[in-house]
């Protein structure tokens, strides 16, 4: 089954929007104010090229889009984890938010719940085309 | 920034994702109706973003001028990305999509508003 199909379709629309929000995010702060954290800034940059990987892989849906998609969802899980937990836990190396600080709470845990509907769907859509569609 | 056309921005941006909700509820694909909206959402953030740079540029804008006109300009691009990703579907998931883009817009407005008036950074 195709991944930009159907829910996918709202999957994907989500995940443009967020690639969007964390590109025009990142733009903003490499550009303007480097120097003040240059850590979390490059984070944002990651983030946001993270987004925009797995929004376009999940809207072409092949074989190797696929494998990228679920490559891009993992690494965002786990950055949203791991800088989560780190932006509480040394909030100096932290000073200026990202999508991924407190875990997306900026962006209503958005940014936690995505990738696990990411890999979710990618999981059901997998095994859909062994089955017949329910 | 011009609170007036930001609060109809919201406001039409809300009623837009409303219809698209109906429809996504009621097993629709998308119709006309969510087109013209989309269209009349883009035109007054297309009126926004106008009437935003220009305060920019005479020195009425924020502190955080290069975030403010980021949102300014990068909302533009949700009412077409969201028309004609949800017009690929023919199912429920179209009209879905709108709501995403009506949602999108509605939140990054009040945001330009909080950017504006200085309460977030």
């Amino acid at each position: 089954m195709r991944t930009g199909g159907g829910p996918g379709r709202l999957l994907v629309a989500v995940y443009g929007v967020f690639a969007l929000a964390a590109g025009a995010r990142a733009a903003v702060q490499i550009a303007t104010r480097f120097d003040e954290a240059p850590v979390a800034y490059l984070l944002s940059a990651l983030a946001a090229a993270v987004y925009v990987l797995a929004t376009v892989a999940l809207a072409l849906g092949g074989r190797a889009s696929r494998r990228i998609a679920v490559a891009a969802c993992s690494v965002e899980l786990a950055g949203v984890l791991v800088i989560g937990t780190f932006s509480l836990a040394d909030a100096e190396a932290f000073p200026d938010e990202t999508v991924w600080s407190g875990y997306g709470r900026g962006y209503g845990f958005v940014p936690l719940v995505l990738p696990v509907a990411g890999l979710v769907w990618l999981w059901r859509t997998g095994r859909k085309g062994t089955r017949t569609p329910a | 920034m011009t609170e007036p056309l930001a609060t109809v921005i919201i406001v039409a941006a809300l009623v837009i994702a409303g219809y698209g909700l109906l429809a996504a509820l009621r097993d629709r694909p998308m119709d006309r109706l969510h087109l013209a909206g989309l269209t009349v959402v883009e035109a007054l953030l297309l009126a926004q973003a106008v009437l935003g740079l220009v305060k920019v540029a005479g020195d009425e804008g924020p502190a955080e001028t290069a975030t403010f006109v980021g949102y300014l300009l990068g909302i533009l691009l949700i009412p077409p990305a969201g028309a004609g990703w949800g017009l690929l579907e023919r199912s429920r998931w179209g009209p879905a999509v709108i709501v995403v883009a009506g949602l999108a817009v509605a939140v990054m407005t009040v945001r330009m508003n909080q950017i504006w008036s200085g309460t977030v950074a």
